[in-house]
């Protein structure tokens, strides 16, 4: 029995035979042609992109069907490569400048294509050369009508003896994944690379097939035939388990099955404490398609929709019309419910090309509001195509990382600013958007009072809040253990805005990963807060933990955190009182 | 064969739909056109080509147009820069 670990991308557990998906490519050999031949392996290459382009229509429309309209993004660039008559032109210059078959042609295009490529600094582009070589494979697959060739994970599994497999690869093409993941026999997914935001990554999470990508060497330790065990709760593959662990993975898929269940029914519950104290658990989304589902994990809303992605994804374009449209559908996907729109949050990240130049230290630098309001053109775009999309009167709009009573005065003159243009142009929708900002930076708990005069909502983050007030860097594996949301500095600072918000008679949303874990979330409940937004695969379990309280008992147990003066304290207190109120409350279902 | 510089406006640089946008425009004239960034030289009848080029916003590129119609082609391309690729009203 050998266990590796990776990331767990996608919830759940699952066991089965392994099918290892080697990618060996296939040899295309150089095989000479007569001038009199070059015709006809034109012929054969236009036929195979005729072909290639049909299929991905076909994989684009599977995608729909399972996605919604917005799935495009993943073969969007392969469809426009396709269509491209100058790389048509090229792969033709080949076979009839060098005299060969158009496979010899097409490899010869794609390498140096893949050697431009691989000297490109900047991610986002060179991302794009996947897509080539994917493309050209699908080509050549196409060219010797080989469905093995075409796509070697897919039809791997297609051939795989008897019932369902769990795939190991090194890595999947973007297409490949689509296809697979619609495949009823995958049980589950290993991957060597891959992360939590790839094509791959989301798919599976859509979908509902757990995965568990980043392992770094699994092809290495698994077999074709192993018996293999994805547990994405801790993040585990478990290769070979022995007769014990085995029992022991069956009984956790039998129960996270009921769990499963269970989560149906919750996600229909009222959202009420056993006294009947009203809370509002809503989804953190990324991803436009994403509000196509979380209703069915029962949020009652979009408390935050992060729009980097539209920004950062493969550079592709975000004209106003465009994201008009994007918000307009979301908004109306998730109506009458809230969408909360938080407006890009870049500068930060070292891939960002929102990123000016070097900074020393980007967390303290030209980030979110600040990056906007020097260069506020962008910014503008963004906020008319957010107005605009307010038709039906749902829609919330969030600023990330604000600090002081100026940012927020910029902020409403370039709304006002836009709202003007709008309304000159007959666009504006006549329904007023609110406006909230985040509260992420110390100062900015200090000043409630005075934002709250000139906003309409707050909305915790407070994983950055945490960062902000005790300086730790939690993916900085050093310090990360002194990351806690338990620390009596980071409490004491969550009643003050419980109680400054209330005073100021605003509402407020705590939108960070705390939001969705057990023990944290039951504290702010308990602290007073009423508006939780988390990863949509959270919400059941915070709503089962939620359902099962008295918020009165809760309160209590709460009231007494002041008297520690230690995270460990804290933490131990909470979970100690808790478990005696309400035996196996916190307990996971699924261990 | 005529030159122009011409600077980045867009906010996202030539990625993949403003090379599709650019080389179906640059495929409408008969002369050939170039970008050159940096050292490289690329067809702006290419996607792929244009792709390559991994140019950002605030870079300046150089289009090179060699025939009948390139005035009328340095003058179109020129434009679409301009017009930030119709990306941002």
């Amino acid at each position: 029995m050998v266990r590796i670990k990776g990331k767990a991308v996608s919830p759940g557990i699952a066991m089965g035979r392994a099918l290892l998906h080697s990618y060996t490519r296939e040899e295309v050999a150089a095989v000479p042609i007569s001038p009199k031949a070059v015709e006809r392996e034109i012929w054969r290459l236009e036929n195979a992109v005729k072909k290639s382009r049909a299929q991905l229509k076909k994989i684009h429309r599977g995608l729909q069907k399972i996605m919604g309209k917005d799935a495009a993004f993943i073969i969007e660039t392969q469809h426009m490569l396709l269509t491209d008559s100058h790389l048509l032109d090229e792969i033709k210059g080949a076979i009839s400048g060098k005299l060969v078959k158009a496979e010899w042609a097409i490899q010869t295009v794609e390498r140096k294509y893949q050697e431009l490529f691989r000297t490109i600094p900047d991610l986002a582009f060179k991302a794009k050369g996947n897509d080539v070589s994917d493309v050209l494979d699908r080509l050549i697959a196409n060219l010797r009508r080989s469905p093995a060739r075409l796509s070697p994970a897919v039809s791997g599994a297609a051939a795989a003896p008897g019932g369902q497999f769990i795939l190991v690869a090194d890595d999947i093409s973007p297409s490949e994944a689509a296809t697979l993941m619609s495949n009823k026999r995958l049980l589950g997914l290993v991957l060597n690379k891959g992360g939590e935001t790839s094509h791959t990554a989301i798919l599976a999470r859509t979908l509902g097939i757990p995965a568990i990508l980043d392992t770094g060497n699994a092809t290495a330790l698994i077999a074709s035939g192993d018996t293999v065990a994805l547990d994405s709760v801790s993040g585990e593959v478990i290769v070979q388990p022995t007769p014990d662990a085995a029992l022991e993975i069956g009984r956790k898929i039998e129960q996270f099955g009921q769990y499963k269940e269970q989560l149906k029914i919750l996600s229909q519950l009222p959202e009420l404490t056993r006294d009947r104290h009203q809370f509002h658990l809503y989804a953190n989304i990324e991803l436009p398609f994403e509000s196509e589902v979380v209703q069915s994990y029962g949020a009652k809303g979009i408390g935050l929709f992060r729009t980097e992605f539209l920004y950062l994804d493969s550079k592709m374009s975000i004209s106003e019309e465009e994201q008009h449209l994007i918000y307009k559908k979301i908004a109306q996907n998730i109506y009458p419910h809230p969408l909360v729109i938080r407006t890009y949050d870049l500068g930060r990240d070292k891939s960002d090309p929102g990123r000016p130049r070097q900074e020393d230290n980007p967390s303290l630098g030209l980030m979110a509001v600040r990056l906007f309001l020097k260069d506020r053109e962008p910014f503008k775009v963004q906020i008319k195509a957010i107005l605009r999309a307010n038709t039906s009167g749902n829609i919330r709009i969030l600023f990330p990382m604000v600090t002081e009573i100026e940012e927020v005065r910029a902020i409403r003159e370039i709304m006002a600013e836009a709202k003007k243009e709008l309304q000159r142009a007959g666009a504006y929708p006549r329904k007023d958007v609110k406006v909230g900002i985040m509260l992420e930076i110390p100062a900015a708990v200090r000043l409630i009072r005075h934002l709250g005069d000139n906003v309409d909502f707050f909305s915790v983050g407070s994983n950055d809040l945490i960062q902000y007030l005790l300086a730790v860097d939690r993916n900085n594996t050093d310090v990360a253990h002194l990351f806690s949301p338990f620390h009596p500095a980071f409490v004491h600072i969550l009643k003050e805005i419980r109680s400054e918000v209330a005073r100021a008679g605003k509402e407020v949303t705590v939108c960070g990963e705390m939001a969705g874990q057990r023990l944290p979330a039951l504290m702010l409940l308990g602290l007073g807060f009423t508006n939780f937004s988390m990863n949509a695969l959270a919400i059941a379990e915070i709503k089962r933990v939620f359902t099962r309280i008295d918020f009165v008992r809760l309160r209590r147990i709460v009231s007494h955190l002041e008297r520690f003066g230690s995270r460990t304290e804290i933490e131990g207190f909470l979970r100690t009182e808790l478990e005696k109120a309400y035996p196996g409350l916190l307990q996971s279902p699924s261990s | 064969m005529i030159e122009k510089k011409q600077q980045i406006f867009n906010k996202l640089g030539l990625h993949a739909r403003a090379a599709a946008k650019l080389s179906h425009l640059a495929n409408m004239f008969s002369a050939d056109i170039y970008l050159i960034y940096n050292e490289d030289k690329v067809n702006a009848k290419s996607l792929l080509g244009i792709l390559t080029l991994a140019a950002s916003v605030g870079n300046e590129i150089m289009l090179q147009a060699a025939g009948a119609d390139e005035q009328e082609a340095i003058r179109a391309i020129g434009d679409l820069f301009d017009r930030k690729f119709d990306e941002e009203i």
